[in-house]
């Protein structure tokens, strides 16, 4: 195995009383996307924003590239891409500015700015000043400069996050596009698909804790419970009904309902992230 | 800290300057206060000699002021009538000249000749027209000075009210872009959260703050500088007005930068610039009414900007004059930079929970 590009060994930060992060312990590998999936107020923010230097850890080690991130070094922060969860553009300045600018602050000589901002839809869109785009189009713009200096670490914190469903999709193809490259992913998210779509791996947080971190496959197979969701006739309506494959009994019960003649549809279920949240924390991931 | 990343922050802020309202203001406030102080007081708009004359009898010397470029002459019948102006310095000089006076001066009777002379008056415009006096009545007769000339200084003696009001534009020049640019910049940058963007690429805190202060170091600069050629006031030696106007911009601008690192937004900003605004203002005070006790300006730190400006610039003076003036300013501005080092520091943990 590679050494981690994101390491990270039992680090804690507190605003105050409020104990935002505890004792978090994990790592990226080159290439591989981790989701944060967590509700508001997790820790999730406080994390990627102590990762990038914004903030120091109160306590524990991190290593970006295998440097402490307290040592502030511009040579790791040439190497990583931010994409912060309030938007923090220029908004004076075009869409093209904005990149170039940045560009020229990671030592760019001859950044393609616009091929950037191609990838996430905005090229047409590259002249005008940011003050004139629409909410959705200033995230893709914060997308496109996470990834202007073609970062060896990356961190997002809700990228899609007001994205309609199809821009949504196609801007999490850019972000596979990028760990495809070799980049390290670590992304924020409070939405179980995007989670479970985009990561090889998940890291469940709550209030402050990682309470699971595995492969959504895993995680499924450890703490899920698959169901089916049979659909019968009833009179003039249509009933539903669920059966917990693991219980005992459900057999028995499936092969009765499947001679049935009132039978109309039979549907696996898949347990989902939600659900295996809700499990693990007693709390949903809304609020 | 990279020089590199430092001129690359303040090559987007001078690109983007003209978008700024705030920048646009800090231009053309000195100019607008310039012409309206110049309408009001001053000499913008008259900028050759008044002369005022009173001829008892078809003199040659009037004959021939009428006739010279660069003296704007005025013919008036009474004598009283010439010395209120002169005494409100709508006139810079007046000549009373007798009738008679002429062939007097060809008989070699030495009459005397009354020449009254603005106390307001610049004094560029005294000599010439005295000169100029003296000289005409000295070609109405021979070489030797044909008379005695009696000056008599009227109206308030001192400098004109123009010239005392010049610190007072500098000052707005120097504030304005020195400090009000510097602060609002870097203060919009933290509440856009651009900073804070800037902080996860290379470029470090040190590398952001030098590019505002140079940002309102240079536009200070050029701003007190075009100030003081618009109000006719820039000096013998342009070397030496350079060094005064540059470290004049230098400690303001590290003003205004101590005053952005400190702000967390644009209200508490204008707050600071308002709060301080007084104290800051109060030296110019100083020029305007030179009858008060002049050590009492020592107290307030823009006087150490303001009086090597006044000194070399405003009167024409040299350098050396004020180079103690200039080692303050120059002392106060390098002992602001560890302590906008600290407040940064402790605002980089503010703007990292804000954002
Ligand atoms: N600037 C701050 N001052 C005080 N407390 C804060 C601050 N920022 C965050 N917190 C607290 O820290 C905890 C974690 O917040 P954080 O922003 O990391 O959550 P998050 O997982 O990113 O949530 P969200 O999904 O809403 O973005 C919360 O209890 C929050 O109230
Ligand atoms: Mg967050």
């Amino acid at each position: 195995m590679t050494a981690p590009a994101i390491q990270v060994e039992s680090i804690s930060f507190n605003y105050g009383d409020i104990q935002a992060v505890k004792n978090v312990t994990f790592d990226v590998q080159p290439g591989e996307i981790l989701g944060f999936l967590g509700p508001n107020g997790a820790g999730k923010s406080t994390t990627i924003k102590m990762l990038t230097g914004q903030m120091a850890p109160k306590s524990g080690v991190a290593r970006i590239l295998g440097k402490d991130i307290t040592a502030d070094d511009p040579e790791i922060q040439a190497q990583i891409g931010v994409c912060f969860e309030e938007k923090n553009l220029y908004l004076n300045m075009s869409g093209l500015e904005n990149l170039d600018f940045f560009a020229s602050l990671f030592g760019i000589k001859d950044a393609d700015s616009m091929e950037v901002l191609r990838r996430v839809g905005l090229a047409d869109r590259a002249k005008d000043r940011v003050h004139s785009y629409s909410k959705g189009m200033r995230q893709r713009m914060m997308i496109s400069r996470a990834f202007i200096n073609k970062p060896t670490v990356l961190f997002l914190d809700e990228p899609t996050d007001g994205l309609d469903p199809v821009t949504s999709a196609a801007i999490r193809k850019t972000i596979k596009e990028e760990a495809e490259r070799g980049a390290a992913v670590l992304l924020t998210t409070h939405d179980m698909f995007e989670a479970d779509e985009l990561s090889d791996r998940v890291a469940f947080i709550n209030e402050g804790e990682i309470v699971a971190l595995d492969t959504a496959e895993n995680l499924k197979l450890k703490y899920g419970k698959r169901s089916v969701k049979v659909r019968l006739r009833d009179g003039d309506g249509v009933r539903e009904e669920h059966i917990e494959l693991e219980g005992d009994g459900s057999s028995a019960r499936l092969a009765e309902l499947a001679a049935s003649p009132d039978l109309m549809t039979i549907h696996t279920e898949e347990a989902t992230l939600e659900a295996i949240f809700i499990e693990l924390t007693g709390r949903g991931l809304e609020g | 800290m990279s020089p590199k990343l430092t001129w690359k922050v303040l090559r987007k802020d001078l690109a983007l300057g003209p978008r700024s309202p705030i920048f646009l203001w800090a231009i053309v406030l000195p100019f607008a206060l310039t012409l309206i102080l110049q309408f009001t007081f001053g000499s913008l708009f008259n900028p050759e000699p008044r002369l005022g004359i009173v001829d008892g009898g078809d003199s040659e010397i009037t004959a021939q002021v009428e006739d010279m470029k660069g003296i704007s002459l005025t013919l008036l019948d009474d004598a009283e009538e010439l010395k209120s102006n002169v005494e409100a310095n709508d006139l810079d000089a007046g000549l009373i000249l007798p009738a008679g006076f002429d062939q007097a001066v060809k008989d070699g009777e030495r009459p005397e000749l009354q020449f009254y002379i603005s106390g307001e008056s610049y004094a560029s415009n005294r000599i010439i027209l005295s000169v100029t006096a003296i000289d005409l009545v000295r070609g109405l007769e021979g070489s030797k000075a044909p008379v005695t000339v009696d000056v008599v200084s009227y109206g308030t003696a001192g400098l004109p009210i123009s010239v005392r009001l010049t610190p007072v534009i500098v000052f707005y020049a120097l504030v304005m872009a020195g400090i009000f640019v510097t602060g609002s910049n870097l203060v919009e940058e933290k509440e856009q959260g651009t900073f804070m963007a800037m902080l996860v690429t290379p470029a470090r805190i040190g590398d952001i703050l030098a590019a505002k202060w140079m940002l309102g170091t240079l536009l200070a600069s050029v701003l007190a500088a075009a100030t003081l050629v618009l109000n006719q006031a820039l000096g013998s030696n342009w070397l030496q007005v350079f060094v005064v106007v540059a470290v004049a911009a230098g400690l303001s601008s590290m003003i205004g930068l101590l005053m952005g690192t400190f702000a967390k937004d644009s209200t508490i900003m204008f707050g600071l610039v308002k709060g301080l605004g007084i104290f800051l203002f109060a030296p110019t005070l100083f020029y305007i009414f030179p009858q008060w006790p002049q050590w009492i300006a020592k107290l307030f730190p823009l006087y150490w900007i303001l009086e090597p400006i006044w000194r070399v610039s405003i009167l024409g003076g040299s350098i050396s004059e004020v180079w103690v003036e200039l080692v303050v300013a120059v002392g106060i501005t390098v002992a602001l930079v560890p302590v906008i080092g600290l407040v940064a520091r402790r605002v980089q943990a503010q703007m990292a929970s804000a954002g």
